[in-house]
């Protein structure tokens, strides 16, 4: 198998005697901007930490562009990272900022000087070099910090929650400067972040955590669209996706001959390869914009419970047989909380999960 | 008061703050803070103010008359003071000492702050504890079996005596400042200086120092009083008169006049203890001025 750019095998982390990290196995291809995700302290960030070398690996390995790295001093890990409260140095200037890890490996003044204006040209911070960190608003420092990461011209980039304290207009701006800088340099990427709108929209590879190991690591919209597990299918997607206890039945319909009972006589319908079988007990996974509101007189009866209006699209909370159930449309839907409708969902977007397991079906 | 904007309008609700507002507001905070510290600068002020003004008297003035103002101001006090035989020993000695016995222990609580602050060693707790221990005991209870250690090491009557247990007191009390002012400053920052190749002195120098360099002078400024104003290890330690730092000698003073000019008595005083507020004054601008602009270059 191929080898990628940064490498863990088999990496174990334990604080004291709690275990924090349970044997991570990860490939990062060269260039790729990988996203960490998860719920806090699922060990994203102990994760990258180690991969900057700010905390000591406890078993397993880490290889950075082929090198053997668990004893590598982090300055030489050819790293470069960016805190989430920026960990810029408050008493020097932003030039001074950004010429620190130079000066610190002896550059000559003229390359110093080089890297601080590509930087500062990229990063829109010209204007700004005299200026303290104090004087700078929270999107300037956050760009501070990525120019001192820059600079450093580093084999990969890490990024822990950089955008958490930003508000949320200037995340999304920020979100947008960052993936655009990832295009235009093509550095490596780690990039540790609990937001999964960060995660979907900023990664090439998303790899979702949960307590310590990995639950799924691949494409955005593919792990959107497939969850492997429970855990996935419940983190990833906002409003969050309906997950149903139910039992798999047989049923009468030649095109639907199985179907899941989530309730006493409510019956979804399941994709056709589904492998489940009748008895089985399933968590029936249906995503709030794949479940379509038709007149009262057709699909399963539901009645309206709260409806949130949010401009370009409506969320909707239903009680469909004492279950609650999110639905979520893209048009202006008229509808009050005690209305009555119907729902139907298309059984090619449903997902199932044997409920003793967790794992897709 | 609240305010509504809508449509770039302002609309008030309640009461516009009057003339009324703005007289308690400023009142009420003159008889909150201005009162306390009126009364604190009097507090600290009135003896200092006394023995100058007292020291511009004439030598029995003050057995004769109960006026706070000298009737014939004069500096012949401050002569008499300058021309005795070992001031400027005196003065050399309190300001030798005073200097080895704050830029040593600053050195000293420096690295052993650091380490407190930083490092996750066994025992670090019960051990910054008992760095306190040497302030906690009464210094006159120390001061037998030190006389006996120096003696034995024949140390007494040397500088020496007076650099090791000034450095000694000094050093603890540095150390618990510096430890919080460490402390302060965000491992992150400290984090990132690693990654940018800065080993543990340069971190030191480069980011946590001047981050903390209001603490510095802080504890500076301390060790600089504590030793220039140290008195029950000089008196214990030393007799020679020529080992003599200004407290002692001021002290000495007292007995040998038999009748007290309090005049020379106060002009020595006030020579005592003007470096140590010029000294002051000067590092608590400094302080100051790194609070407010955030950092030291």
């Amino acid at each position: 198998m191929a080898e990628g750019y940064v490498e863990y095998s088999g990496l174990k982390k334990n604080f004291g005697a709690v275990p924090i990290l349970h044997g991570i196995d990860l490939k990062i291809d060269e260039g790729a901007f990988v996203v960490l995700v998860g719920p806090s302290g699922c060990g994203k960030s102990t994760l990258l930490r180690m991969t900057a070398g700010l905390e000591s690996v406890t078993d397993g390995d880490i290889k950075i562009a082929g090198r053997l790295v668990n004893r590598v001093h982090a300055s030489n890990r050819g790293i470069a990272m960016v805190f989430q409260s920026y960990a810029l140095y408050p008493h020097m200037s932003v030039d001074e900022n950004l010429a620190f890890s130079l000066k610190m490996r002896k550059t000559p003044l003229e390359r110093i000087a080089e890297a601080i204006k590509g930087a500062a040209g990229i990063l829109k911070l010209s204007p700004l070099l005299d200026r303290l960190p104090a004087q700078l608003s929270g999107g300037q420092r956050q760009r501070v910090a990525m120019g001192r990461a820059l600079v450093r011209e580093p084999a990969v980039f890490l990024f822990d929650e950089p955008l958490s304290n930003l508000d949320a207009k200037l995340r999304v701006e920020m979100r947008a400067e960052i993936k655009a800088l990832h295009q235009r340099l093509a550095t490596t990427t780690i990039y540790v972040t609990h937001d999964q709108i960060e995660a979907m929209t900023m990664a090439d590879t998303v790899v979702v955590m949960h307590d310590g190991r990995i639950e799924q690591v691949g494409d955005p919209l593919a792990i959107y669209d497939r969850p492997e597990n429970l855990f996935v299918a419940d983190f990833l997607g906002s409003p969050a996706m309906n997950l149903l206890d139910g039992k798999v039945v047989a049923t009468d319909y030649p095109d639907q001959p199985r179907a899941v009972e989530v309730a006493p006589g409510v019956l979804l319908p399941i994709p056709g390869g589904a492998a489940a079988e009748p008895g089985q007990s399933v968590v029936y996974g249906v995503r709030p914009e794949h479940v379509a509101l038709v007149g009262e007189d057709a699909g399963e009866p539901v009645t309206m419970t709260l409806v949130e209006p949010a401009g370009w699209e409506t969320h909707l909370h239903a009680d469909l047989a004492g279950l609650s159930l999110r639905i979520l449309s893209v048009e202006r839907v008229g509808a009050k909380p005690g209305d009555r409708a119907g729902i139907l969902i298309d059984p090619e977007r449903v997902h199932l999960f044997d409920r003793a397991t967790g794992r897709r079906l | 008061m609240a305010t509504l904007t809508r449509g770039g309008e302002t609309a008030m609700i309640g009461r516009e703050p009057g003339f009324f507002d703005a007289l308690m507001a400023r009142f009420g905070r003159v008889i909150l803070i201005g009162l306390p510290l009126a009364f604190l600068v009097i507090w600290t002020m009135v003896p200092l103010i006394w023995a100058l003004l007292a020291s511009f008297k004439e030598p029995l003035e003050i057995y004769e008359s109960r006026s706070f103002w000298p009737r014939n101001p004069s500096l012949d006090a401050y002569w008499t003071v300058l021309g005795m035989d070992g001031f400027g020993k005196w003065m050399f000695n309190s300001i030798l000492v005073t200097v080895v016995a704050t830029i040593v222990p600053l050195i000293l609580s420096i690295i052993a702050a650091y380490a407190f602050a930083r490092y996750l060693f066994p025992f670090r707790h019960v051990l910054l504890l008992l760095y306190l221990v040497p302030r906690i005991i009464p210094r006159v209870s120390l001061i037998v079996p030190l006389n006996d250690l120096m003696t034995d090491l024949g140390l007494i009557n040397t500088y020496w005596v007076l650099y090791i247990t000034y450095i000694a007191s000094a050093v603890p009390l540095a150390t618990w400042i510096l430890v919080g002012f460490f402390k302060a400053v965000p491992r992150e920052i400290e984090e990132s200086a690693t990654i940018d190749g800065a080993n543990m002195w340069n971190r030191l120098r480069y980011v946590i120092l001047p981050i903390a360099w209001p603490g510095v002078v802080t504890a500076a400024v301390l060790c600089i009083r504590e030793g220039w104003n140290e008195f029950a290890f000089v008196l214990a330690l030393v007799t020679e008169t020529g080992m003599r730092t200004l407290p002692y000698a001021l002290y000495m003073l007292k007995d040998s006049m038999g009748v007290q000019d309090y005049a020379v008595y106060n002009a020595f005083t006030i020579l005592t203890v003007l470096p140590l507020l010029v000294v002051y004054l000067l590092l608590e601008r400094r302080v100051v001025d790194s609070i407010v602009s955030g950092a030291v270059k």
